[in-house]
């Protein structure tokens, strides 16, 4: 959770005029009061190694309202499209020598066990099978970049 | 074994990967060419040899049990496997040039290009390609290359080289295989060029720094020991070792 959608949630609750709201997700917990005219935020960092309740306590509905707003913009984007992410850190290739066309392009029809792209790793070549069916609607890496673990690659429409 | 002897193709690594593809390869079929074309090192790069006197061959491996972060064991078992080989024949002053260039006398004689196939996250087949300089005794334009005929004085059978070669690989897989990962690491690092000696580095800047090699951590990446008495590990493209 960054600043800003913190900001954004410290508004909300300001504005639906709910005294206290209690927030508990993976590694942050926030307690945002409302009671006087100053608004009071208290964020805590928890450590990732304790065991966290995974249910929000009891807590109005103005919590109830904030929690289902805010998964519900990143839906928006997502929701139709698969994101198909780098399984380890490396270098990204998007075809496998300079001379030879692409793996895959914007708009083309990929199948399951087709090649999208080859990451390089300490001079290990690894060759990326696609795990769906679908169009390619966008590539969100450029050739011979550098890649981290989990960096979205591709989005697939799987329609 | 499994040996599909090919008189001349492109690349034995693409004919494998070809192969693999449409057929279920047994563990360790190995191709072998006299003439390969288009031999691939790195992307963009080619590994030129002539026709005939060299071992250009690929081998296929199904994975069991490397994960995905383990990959760069499969790099340390093919080098072991090769340098463990070369050492039977009494070639001279073997090391690895990290990650994977096997040298003698400080020459490179032997590279390996690894690729593996990524389906779900997991590494499902692996194909391991071997250029090993044997015979030929002219290296135009590339004064670091030499092969074992210049080394020893002596002519050696290419395909007796492969068996013996794939032999080791077995061995050393099926260390890994029993989760002997430690012992593939210490037996890796004790190959490493350089290692423990006073040595000079160039980073990615062109800053030059000097450092004793102490190892590889378990993704591969070089550990060195620099003027402060600190380790300091580096990837790839970071360093690069003047000798």
């Amino acid at each position: 959770m960054d600043l800003k959608e913190i900001q954004n949630l410290i508004k909300f609750v300001a504005k639906s005029g709910a005294s206290e709201v209690k927030l508990e997700m993976d590694d942050v917990k926030i307690t945002i009061k409302t009671g006087s005219d100053s608004e009071t935020t208290i964020v805590q960092q928890v450590p990732v190694q304790a065991q966290m309740p995974q249910a929000v306590a009891p807590a109005p509905a103005a919590s109830a309202q904030v929690q289902d707003a805010a998964p519900a913009v990143v839906a928006d984007e997502n929701s139709k499209y698969i994101t198909i992410k780098s399984p380890i850190i490396g270098t990204f290739y998007r075809k496998p020598s300079p001379d030879k066309p692409l793996f895959v392009e914007v708009g083309q029809t990929i199948a399951e066990g087709d090649v999208l792209c080859i990451i390089e790793a300490m001079k290990l070549f690894n060759e990326i099978e696609s795990e769906v069916s679908g169009k390619i609607v966008k590539i969100l890496v450029d050739d011979a970049s550098p890649v981290e673990f989990d960096q979205p690659l591709f989005l697939v429409d799987p329609s | 074994m499994h040996i599909i002897k090919l008189s001349a193709i492109d690349s034995t690594n693409s004919y494998l990967r070809e192969l693999a593809s449409k057929k279920v390869l047994e563990d360790f079929t190995v191709a072998i060419a006299k003439h390969q074309v288009k031999g691939r090192g790195q992307i963009g790069s080619v590994w030129n040899s002539e026709k005939g006197k060299n071992l250009t061959c690929s081998v296929f491996k199904r994975n069991c049990c490397v994960s995905i972060d383990d990959q760069f064991y499969i790099s340390m078992v093919t080098s072991l496997a090769i340098i463990k080989t070369l050492q039977l024949f009494q070639v001279p002053k073997l090391a690895v040039k990290w990650p994977n260039d096997i040298l003698s006398e400080q020459k490179k004689i032997c590279g390996i290009l690894i690729e593996n196939v990524i389906k779900h996250q997991d590494i499902e087949g692996t194909i391991i390609g071997i250029g090993l300089n044997v015979n030929q005794t002219q290296f135009k334009n590339l004064p670091m290359a030499s092969s074992l005929k210049n080394l020893t004085g002596t002519l050696f059978d290419v395909e007796e080289l492969l068996v013996r070669i794939v032999e080791h690989l077995k061995y050393y897989f099926e260390k890994l295989e029993q989760g002997k990962h430690d012992f593939i690491k210490r037996a890796y690092e004790s190959l490493l060029f350089r290692r423990l000696k006073p040595s000079t580095f160039k980073d990615i800047e062109g800053n030059l720094f000097s450092g004793f090699i102490q190892g590889v951590n378990t993704n591969g990446a070089l550990q060195i020991l620099l003027e402060d008495n600190i380790i300091k590990e580096f990837k790839l493209k970071e360093i690069q070792l003047l000798y």
